[in-house]
């Protein structure tokens, strides 16, 4: 099936990577850092290194031991009679988390993770799928991963969690593509883009039908009492990401950029797991000596900005590293805004009722999914761009999504009347191919310079104007 | 019926509509169901991108990553071209549809708006939930326009629009005959100027049309049969294009052509025509924005294939539309599966500089099937 050379998976490749980093014990020194480095190929070598840089150090080592544990459970899954349930980002894992016979693999990171850790990045999975007929203008968010699925000789999940529709129609469509061309079940669950009770009342009852299935196809009760073990678990990772998102308000901010790019597997792949608070106490731990310190990259914070959307995952070196050194600080993305909310732990209802909120709440599925897929996003970037101090914010312009394509002329129109520039950039998030990372470089250099630095407007404080798009005069 | 009636987007009836102090109600997707609008007494108007040369006041609020048929819509819109419309319906029939709307009506917005939510799923729940959303819609029309939509009133709108669809049905026959009386061009025509017309003007025209083709001399039986499925496509250029490459058009179902007709009302509908509506929408949806519903899809095509002794199957989508250019991906794969050869083209929406391309590709296609010129 398709035209291109695919000889390893890319689960496969990118697990014989972290095994590199299964030996890892402590912080490791300089040198085990750069004997490591050495062993790498350019791409990976490149990209790693961001991981390894002294300040961001300690919660890189924290962050790539979950990401390599999550993955090894993955591949050991099988043997241990477990099976492995490909999700999309927008999906809560916890509650695949909660089944003992189940392990949840996120498609979106593994495509990050190729693109960060794999030399060539996930180029030639991403062929295949254009191979098998299937249109250039798909989202690589994805297509990437399951490119490397289609192909044939990597890991094959045993079941799809489709949670795009709604929120994404590509995403949907290939989870869709995906699950009948290798015959696996494809477990939906809509996302009612109604912010009405009618809209919420609708997601409940869907999220409770795909509790049921989970539970026919795992052949297993999703246990109250393990639930209750794992969501207490995730309510203390809700109580550091708070404090981390606080973190970030100081000027200068104290939380090195390649935090965000750690934040979203964080919530992506094992929130609720004992690594993944590891994982955010190290940051949190790592970024209050940072404030205490005053500690910057650069001389001097020049200009704070918030991404709109996602960033760019090909050269975080060269993205996340390079703004840091110019005093560009990348305070977050939409991604990392997820907006936890303790769960009510008193019974199996409360609990699934906090996954369902929390479910709703996932990026993509507040903004894309809303009512109001402009009206949901701006009230996102502005309440963002308000409380974390931004000077200005990036839209990456990921060509894929058509969704915040469509609306990102009315983000720019009402960031605009808040005095805050927004810069629109174009170029795959996943694929380095369409723009190179030097051009985006310049790009930014260019809008900072002109627009931003030195030209602080008192962002946020005028208000919102914008019309209402939806629910109008009817 | 002429075919130029289809390119006009205010034709002479809806001018006369207008005149009588008709309202007109603008929406885009085939998922709406006309009928409510009929029940409240005001026109429903499909917009359409027709006549449009250029997106360049589009392409300032959408980008060039979004599917030139919503930029050509948009286009429209900001130019006035739907400045006649009383009221806008947008419905979620995929995502860069809501773009268009939501900036449609964050730059010019209509004098009466209403955003019907139709789900992508089908459930017991999501019925419920559409029929919920069809009362809504009802009731802010008669909030909107003052004319009630009783059940009344409803189950008169969907006869008429019942009897219109068999005549369409009659019109699919005449076109699937083997010496097809209705060409691929004229039967699209036929549809998509009736998506601008008072239901009654439609019926009256459709059934002159219809006559008048089984009156005229059957045509020679084409050399190659094709059936064309895919997105929205309401520019009967690229049909004529087909067909005058010698592949006669004897099916679709396309968004703008067939897809609208296949739908059927269940069994005692009467009862509780609001429901009856619901389940039309979506059990009997073949639009790929449904993610759990490609054997359907993929049954509706087989069967329509066979029933017209199609020889091939082109599938097109506009550059852009992920969920027609996923969906026909995964149709090309399943057809070609059981021997059914397929073409599937990208194509730039309205793009005069695509034409000579896609010429070329059907050519090649119909010379690989066996026929052509």
């Amino acid at each position: 099936m398709g035209t291109t050379d695919v000889r390893a998976g890319l689960f496969e490749r990118a697990v014989g990577l972290f095994g590199l980093i299964d030996g890892m014990r402590g912080v490791p020194s300089d040198e085990s850092i750069e004997g490591l480095l050495r062993l790498l190929p350019p791409d990976p070598r490149r990209n790693l290194a961001a991981f390894f840089e002294p300040h961001v150090r300690e919660a890189g080592v924290s962050f790539l031991r979950m990401v390599k544990d999550w993955m090894f459970h993955a591949r050991d899954a099988r043997a241990a009679g477990r099976k492995v349930i490909l999700v999309p980002f927008n999906f809560p894992p916890e509650l695949v988390l909660a089944f003992d016979n189940a392990v949840p693999l996120t498609s979106e990171v593994l495509t990050t993770i190729a693109a960060v850790g794999l030399e060539g990045g996930g180029e030639r999975y991403w062929e295949h799928m254009m191979g098998l007929g299937l249109p250039d203008h798909i989202c690589s968010a994805n297509s990437v991963e399951l490119g490397s699925v289609l192909s044939g000789i990597d890991l094959v999940p045993d079941a799809i969690i489709s949670a795009a529709p709604g929120g994404c129609d590509a995403n949907s469509k290939i989870h869709e593509l995906v699950s009948r061309v290798l015959g696996i079940p494809q477990l939906l669950i809509e996302k009612p883009v109604d912010d009405s009770p009618e809209g919420h009342a609708l997601y409940d009852v869907y999220f409770r039908q795909l509790i049921e299935r989970l539970e026919d196809f795992l052949d297993e009760r999703l246990d109250e009492d393990k639930l209750r073990r794992l969501l207490a678990r995730a309510n203390r990772c809700t109580e550091l990401y708070w404090e981390l998102y606080e973190l970030h308000k100081p000027r200068p901010c104290p939380v090195p950029n390649i935090y965000n790019l750690f934040l979203a597997p964080v919530r992506f792949c094992l929130w609720g797991s004992d690594q993944a608070i590891e994982t955010l106490e190290t940051m949190v731990r790592t970024s209050r000596r940072r404030l205490e310190e005053r500690a910057y990259p650069a001389p001097v914070e020049r200009a704070r900005a918030l991404w709109a959307y996602t960033s760019y995952y090909f050269d975080v070196n060269e993205l996340h590293g390079w703004m840091e050194r110019q005093g560009y600080t990348f305070l977050a993305d939409v991604l990392d805004l997820y907006h936890p909310r303790p769960i009510d732990l008193r019974s199996r209802d409360s609990m699934i009722d906090g996954m369902i909120a929390a479910a709703w709440s996932y990026p993509m599925n507040r903004q894309m999914g809303a009512s109001s897929m402009s009206g949901a996003w701006v009230r996102d970037v502005a309440h963002g761009v308000r409380d974390l101090d931004a000077d200005c914010v990036i839209f990456c312009g990921h060509d894929a999504c058509k969704q915040s394509w469509s609306v990102v002329s009315i983000l720019g129109d009402e960031l605009e009347r808040m005095g805050v520039p927004l810069l629109v950039l174009h170029g795959d998030s996943w694929l380095k191919t369409v723009t190179p990372i030097a051009v985006l470089q310049e790009e930014i250099t260019a809008f900072m310079e002109t627009r931003v630095v030195g030209r602080r407007r008192g962002a946020g404080r005028r208000r919102l104007r914008r019309r209402s798009t939806t629910e109008g005069s009817s | 019926m002429s075919e130029s009636m289809g390119r006009d987007l205010a034709g002479g009836h809806l001018r006369t509509w207008r005149d009588g102090g008709g309202r007109v109600v603008g929406y885009a997707c085939v998922l709406t169901p006309v009928e409510v609008l009929d029940a409240a007494g005001v026109l429903p108007f499909r917009v359409k991108a027709l006549g449009c040369s250029k997106t360049d006041r589009a392409d300032a609020r959408l980008s060039r990553f979004n599917c030139g048929f919503c930029r050509s819509c948009l286009q429209l819109a900001l130019e006035g071209a739907f400045d006649f419309l009383d009221g806008v319906i947008e419905t979620n029939g995929c995502d860069q549809l809501r773009g268009m709307f939501e900036n449609w009506q964050y730059v010019a917005p209509a004098p009466w708006f209403h955003y019907l939510k139709v789900p992508h799923v089908v459930t017991p729940e999501s019925l419920d939930y559409l029929e919920h959303e069809l009362r809504r819609l009802a009731a802010a029309l008669e909030r909107g326009f003052g004319a009630a939509v009783t059940d009344e009133r409803l189950i008169e709108a969907i006869e008429r629009r019942e009897r219109i669809r068999a005549s369409l049905g009659r019109l699919a026959d005449l076109r699937e005959r083997p010496a097809p009386a209705v060409t691929g061009s004229e039967a699209l025509s036929e549809v998509i100027a009736g998506s601008a017309l008072p239901p009654a003007v439609f019926q009256e025209l459709l059934d002159e049309a219809i006559d008048r083709f089984e009156r005229r001399p059957a045509p020679p039986a084409p050399a190659r049969r094709l059936l064309l499925g895919g997105a929205a496509i309401d520019d009967v250029e690229l049909v004529r294009d087909i067909e005058s490459l010698g592949g006669a058009v004897v099916a679709d179902t396309l968004c703008f052509g067939s897809r609208g007709v296949s739908l059927e009302l269940s069994e005692g509908w009467r009862d509780a025509p609001v429901r009856a509506l619901a389940e039309r929408t979506l059990r009997g949806s073949t639009c790929p924005r449904m993610y759990d519903e490609l054997p359907s899809r993929l049954e509706l095509v087989l069967a329509t294939a066979a029933r017209a002794r199609v020889d091939g199957v082109v599938l097109v989508h506009n550059k852009f539309c992920d969920v027609h250019g996923i969906d026909n991906a995964l149709l090309r794969l399943e057809l070609e599966k059981r021997g059914v050869p397929v073409l599937a083209l990208e194509r730039e929406y309205g793009a005069a500089a695509d034409r000579g391309r896609l010429r070329t590709r059907t050519q090649a296609f119909l010379e690989r099937i066996g026929g052509g010129r």
